[in-house]
């Protein structure tokens, strides 16, 4: 089943077919369906944007991808293999890393026991410390204050230092903006385009456009629960306004 | 100085018994985020058990210690964990408190079955090494069993602060409770965590109930035992159930006080045995209200499980007279002693209502219903009746007083308790519960109060009469039943009335959010105090009629347990409605008596098989907190299922009709004494439990053959009522997953025998 793929699966996977494919996948919250049929491909090392208005999906279709909601209908496909029925926790040990929605943090454990948990992917703590240290020297500063008590900024910050440390093959982020000041969005996207450039693929969902389509290799308009529309962002950038006015 | 330093000593061990019993309550709580109200029974069951292997199969001590604490303690927690406890996500915090309350009860019943109180010889639990294995130090005389206890407290200590803020495993513990989905995103998983928390929780629980034991020298008795972990709730209240050291110190101060009470009080307080056993539940209630806790925060509004209708009140009114119909058929026909039962059923499902009112509307928790019911009890046996001897009644003004003083007493209760929400709310009235059952039911002694002689509970028993209101006495069976009968439908309609008033909305609405509400202006302590006077003068009526019920009451009818029996029970029915409360306090109060009582009539009857009834008359003891234990599967409670049952038999007129009329038949029957009560009773049950679901069976036939569709195959009649077609193997290819593995999947060919791929 899904579990005999190996880390090395999906990082020495041969540059051309896409990591990561949705083919149908349909996927509900009880008796309400809310992905009618969902395709969608992340090419090898390139950065996808899932756009859409607020209730359209985009989350969803990230929560189907990590794990964390098993789809209805349709196929996941990480590196070529299905892994419908594989847990959150088995694919990120083996190199999906996925930031949720909001403050992906651990607010009752200090920055050094939120990045220890990082660990569980498979990294040695003296690692992730380093790589997250050096990224955001803020964090060095209070790695023994509870993660609780620092800022949105700084908490969001927390959370990319795991992306950065853990090495993942597939990046999964959920709304990086959300109640974050636009300075310090834009850094975190500057981050990101840097993730991607070391030839992690990125799969990236965003209610405000604008900020990621400057990065962004490929988007995709997600609207009531399906994908509408995928195209490179000159080529999506008039359609915008139409898919979240909905003329 | 000597006496100092051996009380000193003494204070010091139970202590730290104290603190292995709490700090295996801070780790579940930790990483379930379920306050388990079970670790006192499972260190009354492992102290049990120790005892049936170490005395009474005379096991050796490490052996029979090692089977306890290393295999099975840990099982038990761990199965908890993996039948009951997970079942509790996204369930309020009444449900949490209940299922757990209701392990605890299961244990008990459990315990009293297996080891029976009354035993002819008393049980022996002797320390370790035996009571003279003694060491003196700085001239004082301690057990090795004392010393060993204190040295594995300071050294759990220890271990559990290592392994919270040293290990990988031990913070990822602390990250379930944080964010459980996070946690399973960093590759953990929180379910093996939260298990083996539990194991260990367990484990804990189990060595305090050992070391303990004989500690406190009490007797074997399965009610004490559970109590005396239950004091390490203080403790762990005082570590703010997170933080170890200070855990520690609220259990070292606990043990100390409780013998420097013994040492250092005046031996001419009488009051003072009294006073050192509800030391830990003073403390607990001190604890609680002057510890900051968590502030109001809108983020707390998760969305629950649990869902209530809100009934119109036109179906409040004709539920209401269906009820007082019913039971003044059923006074007509049935002998004094059922009806008896019946009217004390009457009168717990009103203590029961107060439960509905503060809990199902309000979202507030009161552990300790019952104890109420014995302050309007006292008031009305002191101020409240006329006549003496046959001829003493209970007057009107009595009935009112009481539930006037319970009201004040819930107001006194309640001030300092505002600020607190949920558990914490939960605990203080516990405490307040144990500490009325301790400190003012035992007072059978006069008393000298403002120069007057004075004894609130005298002798242990009061007797109380039934009332007359008016001209109208109600010292007959049957004029009491219509009574409690009618007050209850009265009370059930206010309730709905009062869900429909503004108040009631806004008692919903801070259910909800009490954020919400405090920025809307409302004054939440107003609402919170008004809604906790009211719970608490419905509670004092229904205990007045309860004992008046009884005639006679001793402290026992007032227990905490049966507090907790009750609100769990009420959950179980449905803490939403008065329905739930009527279902409660006729299971609590009759059905479990009736059940008991046919078994032991049966086991009369065939001498034979009596050994069969005995223990079928255990297991029924044991049934109410089994119910309880399933609330996490359908935290609405029962009442949901019986109305959408009620509502489908109100759409099928000829099966409504039928029953009806078979019920009518049956009473007919019985009221012209062709049929005994027993009989009506065991009509009745087959009416109602077997009659809709085999009358709806006839209907939905007739209804297929009149459509001239046929009736959908159960799976497992396919391919033996019906032929196996292409359709079924997709289906169940597509369940099995084997399309998403890529196997191709099979083609039936017509002719060919079916079989399923392997």
């Amino acid at each position: 089943m899904s579990t005999n793929i190996s880390a090395s699966h999906f990082s020495s996977h041969d540059g051309n077919g896409p990591l990561l494919e949705l083919a149908g996948v349909r996927a509900s919250y009880g008796p309400i369906e809310v992905l009618h049929g969902v395709d969608l491909v992340v090419p090898q090392g390139s950065v996808v944007a899932l756009l859409g208005p607020n209730g359209a999906g985009k989350s969803t279709i990230l929560k189907v991808c990590s794990g964390l909601l098993q789809p209805t209908a349709g196929e996941v496909r990480v590196a070529g293999r299905v892994i419908n029925g594989a847990t959150a926790d088995q694919l990120a040990r083996l190199g999906l890393c996925t930031i949720p929605e909001g403050k992906g943090v651990f607010p009752n454990l200090t920055v050094r026991e939120n990045l220890w948990m990082a660990t569980m992917a498979g990294v040695s703590l003296s690692d992730v410390e380093e790589i997250a240290y050096a990224r955001f020297p803020r964090l060095g500063e209070r790695r023994k204050q509870l993660a609780g008590t620092m800022s949105g900024g700084e908490q969001q910050m927390l959370s990319m230092a795991r992306a950065l440390s853990v090495n993942p093959a597939l990046l999964l982020l959920d709304e990086l903006s959300m109640g974050l000041a636009p300075l310090v969005v834009a850094n975190l996207y500057e981050i990101v385009a840097q993730v991607s450039e070391e030839g992690v693929s990125i799969l990236v969902s965003e209610q405000f456009a604008r900020t990621v389509l400057g990065i962004a290799h490929y988007a995709a308009i997600v609207l009531h629960g399906n994908v509408t529309r995928v195209g490179t962002p000159a080529e999506l950038e008039d359609e915008l306004s139409a898919a979240y006015l909905g003329s | 100085m000597q006496q100092f330093v051996q009380y000193t000593i003494l204070g010091l061990v139970l202590g730290g018994v104290y603190f292995i019993a709490a700090s295996g309550l801070v780790v579940t709580y930790t990483t379930s985020g379920i306050f388990n109200f079970s670790q006192g029974a499972i260190a009354m069951l492992a102290a049990f058990t120790y005892w049936q292997l170490r005395w009474g199969w005379g096991w050796p001590a490490p052996i029979a210690l090692l089977v306890v604490l290393g295999v099975l303690a840990p099982a038990l927690g761990a199965v908890l964990y993996q039948v009951v406890m997970k079942n509790l996500r996204g369930t309020s915090e009444v449900t949490k408190i209940v299922v757990s309350v209701g392990v605890m009860l299961g244990f008990l019943a459990l315990a009293t079955w297996v080891w029976n109180p009354t035993a002819s010889s008393p049980r022996n639990f002797q320390k370790f090494f035996g009571a003279n294995a003694i060491v003196e130090i700085f001239g004082v005389r301690i057990t090795w069993h004392e010393i060993i206890s204190f040295v594995l407290a300071l050294g759990i200590a220890a271990g559990i602060r290592f392994l919270f803020v040293r290990t990988r495993s031990g913070v990822a513990m602390r990250a379930v409770v944080d964010d459980p989905e996070l946690l399973e995103l960093n590759g953990g998983r929180p379910e093996r965590l939260a298990t083996i928390s539990w194991a260990g929780g367990a484990f804990l629980a189990a060595l305090a109930g050992i070391l303990i034991t004989p500690i406190t020298g009490s007797s074997m008795s399965a009610n004490a035992l559970t109590l005396l972990v239950i004091d390490a709730f203080a403790a762990a209240m005082f570590g703010r159930l997170k933080s170890l050291p200070r855990t520690f110190v609220g259990a070292i101060v606990l043990g100390l006080t409780n013998y420097y009470v013994v040492a250092y009080f005046p031996s001419s307080w009488t009051w003072t045995s009294a006073f050192r056993q509800s030391i830990p539940m003073i403390m607990l209630f001190i604890i609680l209200i002057i510890l900051p806790q968590d502030r109001l925060r809108g983020t707390t509004v998760l969305r629950t499980r649990e869902r209530f209708h809100m009934p119109t009140m036109r179906t409040a009114w004709i539920a209401a007279l269906v009820l007082v119909v019913v039971m003044f058929s059923l006074q007509t026909i049935m002998q004094p002693s059922p009806m008896k039962t019946l009217a004390y059923g009457m009168t717990l499902a009103m203590i029961a209502l107060s439960l509905v009112l503060l809990t199902g509307l309000a979202g507030e928790i009161n552990l300790a219903a019952l104890s109420f019911g014995a302050i309007g009890t006292i008031v009305v046996f002191h101020f409240g009746t006329t006549g003496s001897g046959l001829d003493a009644r209970m007057t009107l003004w009595g009935i009112v007083l009481a539930s006037l003083v319970c009201a004040v007493v819930g107001a006194v209760v309640a001030l300092p308790a505002l600020r607190l929400r949920g558990l914490y709310l939960a605990l203080a009235t516990m405490a307040f519960g144990v500490f009325v059952s301790k400190m003012v039911l035992s007072e059978g002694n006069p008393r000298r109060l403002f120069g007057r002689d004075f004894t609130i509970f005298p002798g242990g028993t009061l007797r109380i009469p039934r009332p007359k209101i008016g001209p109208v006495d109600f010292n007959s069976d049957k004029a009491f039943l219509t009574l409690v009968t009618v007050l209850f439908a009265l009370l059930a309609i206010g309730l709905v009335a009062i869900r429909h008033s503004g108040y009631g909305r806004r008692l919903a609405a801070m259910k909800d959010s009490p954020a919400a509400c405090a920025t809307l202006g409302m004054s939440v302590v107003r609402l919170k105090l008004s809604v906790f006077m009211l719970s608490a003068a419905v509670a004092g009526l229904g205990g007045v009629l309860m004992s008046a019920q009884l005639g006679a009451v001793s402290a026992e009818r007032f227990d905490i347990f049966l507090s907790l029996s009750l609100l769990m029970v009420t959950v179980v029915g449905g803490i939403g409605y008065a329905s739930g409360a009527l279902l409660a306090g006729l299971f609590l109060g009759c059905s479990l008596l009736a059940m008991t009582n046919t078994l032991t009539k049966l086991g009369a009857d065939y001498a034979s098989i009596q050994a069969i009834f005995a223990f079928m008359i255990s297991a029924v003891t044991v049934l109410p907190a089994t119910i309880g234990i399933t609330m996490g599967k359908n935290p609405s409670g029962a009442v949901t299922d019986i109305v959408k049952g009620l509502n489908d038999i109100k759409q099928a007129r000829p099966l409504m009709f039928t029953i009806i009329g078979f019920e009518v038949g049956i009473w007919l029957l019985t009221a012209t004494d062709v049929l005994t009560n027993w009989n009506f009773v065991i009509l009745t049950a087959i009416n109602l439990l077997v009659v809709p679901p085999l009358g709806g069976a006839i209907m939905k036939k007739r209804a297929y053959a009149k459509a001239g569709v046929a009736p959908p195959t159960p799976a497992e009649f396919i391919g033996i009522d019906r032929a196996y077609t292409q359709l079924d193997l997709d289906e169940m290819e597509s369940v099995l997953g084997f399309d998403a593995l890529g196997v191709a999947a099979p083609v039936l060919h017509e002719g060919e025998p079916a079989h399923a791929p392997a």
